[in-house]
């Protein structure tokens, strides 16, 4: 923290490692890049290595929910490996985003109960589906009804895991236009919104095995991915300018909180 | 009582669940040594049927279900000392939270999943197997949130800008060290032998090795934090008194 001037004349090795010494925002700017890494492993690892996303039907038979799981025998436990190794991020992702409601005119409540849904929501909403396919591969001799139980129980614990982000939008959202701090502009708040009515289209897949509204369907997943990635490139570049207007100065630290 | 009076006592709980864990550990049939994944359905189903084995599978599990989640009050400690770092915001102390409940979740779905198996043995060999590798693949990978929390602790310290700092450098050196040990097990799902198998050199006895190494040093270093903070707030007391 001892120049106020950011050294650009520098190269970029040694800016960078000037930035992890002095920048002020360094915390921030670390979370942010977490939070940016882990989408970009995220996505390919669901839609390229593993390719269990776009999901496949939920009306094939038995042998053809065998054959799936015998094509991906190697990709499933490699690439949710990945997933299993970095998925601590979250918590990272989760954390940057309770310090944004932290910045607003609101109670702390707002952070820390987004804090708890989300971290809650990794479990059923993401790793018992990785679980579930890793042991539907594990064993290829496995009796295929069992290998039928283990398919629906990944793609329905995956897509009928809704509570958590349905309410866990909703508080980032309350808490967005209540804020009179406007660290968010109030239409990223009814974004939100769109998100968590995701979260209300894709409860039928839970009842319908066929058309529009099942686990697979042009509204319980396509619509459902869309509003997603939208809401995710949205969010990134929300925070990104969040944490380039938070001003520390460039002065001593705080005191410590004893 | 000061609040870090409490703390310590929080803090004494972890010998006593570390001695009620190994004790778990050493019980469950199923560690000593590890279960082969390339057991058959009808072994594995032999194994739960075992009348020597039902009740050590049972009470062992059960200890576990009781005493699994007491990592977690650790872990708070560990965030309250996170808090007393020199930092700006309070992300790794909320990442460190976001963190604590995760592992001990997972392990409970594998908890339960042992229980079950041995909750009715007489189940078809190939339901037993089912319960049994979903509970042996959720114990092996339930790495995610150790890892993290490894990582977001190491990166607190590093970044922890004082002439005294909360933990020592080599503290943060360490929890990287015990997460590059955590990350195999992630892979558990590739092979049925050799050293990623559940059962293997990686997965299980590097991984719990890495776990029990990370109790103990953190268990020491966090006792020598909260006890330094104690005999700082006394003397900041004593200093009160004369006015």
């Amino acid at each position: 923290m001892t120049s106020a001037v950011t050294p650009r004349a520098l190269p970029l090795r040694r800016r960078l490692l000037w930035h992890c010494r002095n920048n002020p925002k360094r915390e921030l700017w670390l979370a942010w890049g977490t939070l940016v890494v882990f989408y970009n492993v995220f996505f390919p690892v669901f839609f390229v290595v593993t390719r269990v996303q776009p999901p496949p039907q939920p009306a094939w038979d038995l042998a053809t929910q065998v054959q799936w799981f015998h094509e991906r025998h190697l990709g499933i436990p490699l690439g949710f490996g990945i997933i299993f190794a970095i998925a601590g991020m979250t918590a990272v992702n989760n954390a940057l985003i309770a310090y944004s409601m932290r910045r607003m005119s609101v109670s702390r409540a707002f952070g820390y109960s987004y804090l708890l849904i989300y971290s809650l929501s990794a479990v059923p909403g993401l790793l018992l589906l990785c679980i579930a396919l890793i042991v539907g591969t594990l064993r290829p001799q496995r009796d295929p009804r069992l290998i039928g139980w283990l398919y629906d129980f990944a793609f329905l614990s995956f897509d009928g895991t809704m509570g958590v982000f349905l309410i866990g939008s909703l508080i980032w959202m309350l808490a967005i236009l209540l804020d009179k701090n406007r660290v968010f502009p109030k239409w990223f708040g009814y974004l939100n919104l769109c998100n968590a009515l995701t979260e209300v289209v894709v409860s039928p897949c839970w009842i319908f095995r066929r058309g529009v509204l099942a686990w697979n369907g042009q509204i319980a997943w396509w619509l459902d991915m869309v509003v997603f990635g939208v809401y995710t490139v949205a969010f990134i570049v929300m925070l990104f300018r969040m944490i380039q207007r938070e001003d520390f100065g460039t002065g001593p630290l705080p005191a410590r909180v004893a | 009582m000061r609040r870090v009076d409490g703390e310590l006592i929080l803090w004494w709980t972890l010998p006593a669940a570390l001695i009620i864990w190994i004790a778990a550990f050493l019980l469950f049939p199923g560690f000593n040594p590890p279960m082969s994944p390339v057991m058959s359905a009808d072994q594995v189903a032999a194994f739960y049927r075992d009348p020597a084995h039902l009740p050590e599978i049972r009470y062992s599990m059960i200890v576990f279900n009781w005493f699994g989640v007491c990592l977690v009050p650790i872990l708070a400690l560990i965030a309250m000392q996170i808090r007393r770092m020199a930092h700006r915001t309070p992300i790794f102390s909320y990442a460190m939270l976001g963190c604590a409940a995760g592992g001990p979740t997972l392990f409970l779905i594998a908890n339960v999943c042992w229980l079950l198996a041995a909750f009715r043995p007489e189940r078809s060999p190939e339901l037993t197997q089912l319960l049994n590798d979903f509970a042996w693949v959720t114990f092996t990978i339930l790495v995610p949130y150790l890892i993290g929390q490894s990582v977001i602790l190491a990166l607190a310290i590093y970044l922890d800008d004082q002439p005294r700092p909360v933990f020592h450098r080599w503290v943060a050196h360490f929890n990287l060290l015990v997460a590059a040990a955590l990350v195999p097990a992630a892979f558990v799902g590739l092979s049925l032998s050799g050293p990623l198998a559940w059962d293997g050199v990686l997965s299980f006895w590097v991984k719990n090795g890495a776990i029990v190494a990370w109790i103990v040093v953190m268990g020491g270093v966090l006792g020598q934090a909260i006890h330094r903070q104690r005999g700082e707030q006394s003397r900041t007391d004593a200093g009160r008194v004369p006015a």
